[in-house]
């Protein structure tokens, strides 16, 4: 199959859902960090909970299996996180 | 139908809604192509293919050789389609800034907070990035990609990494708008 094809094709479904949820603007960004405007958490957590649903449903049904999960390591996902907030915030990308 | 056409066409949907459709692209990633959204490992795998390119023994190392291999690997490619997504959203509620006099810096809030300079914002956006991909590498992921895909399989990292994300962009915030509001 062509991957890269479908990978471009859901790359641009993906863009096109960020910037209508209006997280190509950087005052939608920084206000969520002033807590002025929840509209980032809304997205991401709306996002979050669909696809976990479908992803553990479609494991239960033993369709899929899951691709490598993302490394646990305490201090450098925490550390990185905090670095990255910082430049999230003063950028607003 | 024309209800659905109006919808797509409006500047700004609702959050709920957007998010829904990001789901179901997470969902439809890992089905047709066993892996995970990701944004800025793309940047850290162009990065090593120049690298290798200009000064191979710098670039040597554990990280560029086994963690972010150097070339057009499928983030790339995604990252390549979110650009041209974002464009044809811009493009269907006719917000595409592309050649227009603002289009560089076009945001108000922005104006109002740091003055209305180009190069201030694009100083600040490029120092801001550096710091932004330098967390993400040792995070191992972005919003998207660690967030976002690492929190739909569960991953602990996912959540110790959005903690961390709001904890310091919350301060950072609180210090660059302390006295402007």
């Amino acid at each position: 199959m062509a991957v890269p094809l479908i990978t471009l094709f859901l790359g641009a479904c993906f863009g096109f859902s960020l910037n209508k949820a209006g997280l190509t603007k950087y005052h939608k960004i920084v206000n969520v960090f002033r807590l002025t405007d929840m509209a980032v958490l809304q997205f991401m957590m709306t996002a979050l909970v669909v696809a976990m649903i479908g992803l553990y449903g479609l494991r239960g049904l033993g369709l899929i299996t899951f691709p490598t999960v993302p490394a646990t390591y305490i201090v450098g996902n925490l550390v990185g996180g905090l670095i990255f907030g910082v430049g999230m915030a003063l950028t607003g990308y | 139908m024309k209800f659905i056409m109006n919808y797509i066409r409006k500047d700004t949907w609702s959050p709920y809604i957007a998010g829904i459709l990001l789901g179901v692209v997470g969902i439809l990633t890992v089905v047709l192509t066993k892996s995970l959204l990701g944004a800025s490992g793309a940047f850290e795998n162009l990065a090593g293919m120049i690298g290798k390119a200009i000064a191979p023994s710098a670039f040597n190392n554990m990280y560029f050789n086994f963690i972010m291999p150097p070339g057009i690997t499928s983030g790339v490619i995604l990252l390549v389609g979110v650009f041209f997504g974002g464009m044809a959203a811009a493009a269907t509620s006719k917000t595409l800034k592309w050649g227009k006099k603002d289009a560089a810096n076009s945001d108000k809030q922005w104006k109002r907070i740091f003055g209305p300079q180009t190069w201030k914002r694009w100083v600040l956006g490029f120092f801001g990035a550096i710091i932004l991909e330098y967390g993400a590498g040792i995070a191992g992921g972005c919003t998207s990609g660690l967030a976002i895909s690492g929190g739909m399989l569960l991953a602990p990292a996912a959540f110790l990494f959005i903690a961390g994300m709001f904890a310091s962009g919350i301060v950072t915030a609180l210090i660059v708008y302390r006295r402007r509001y």
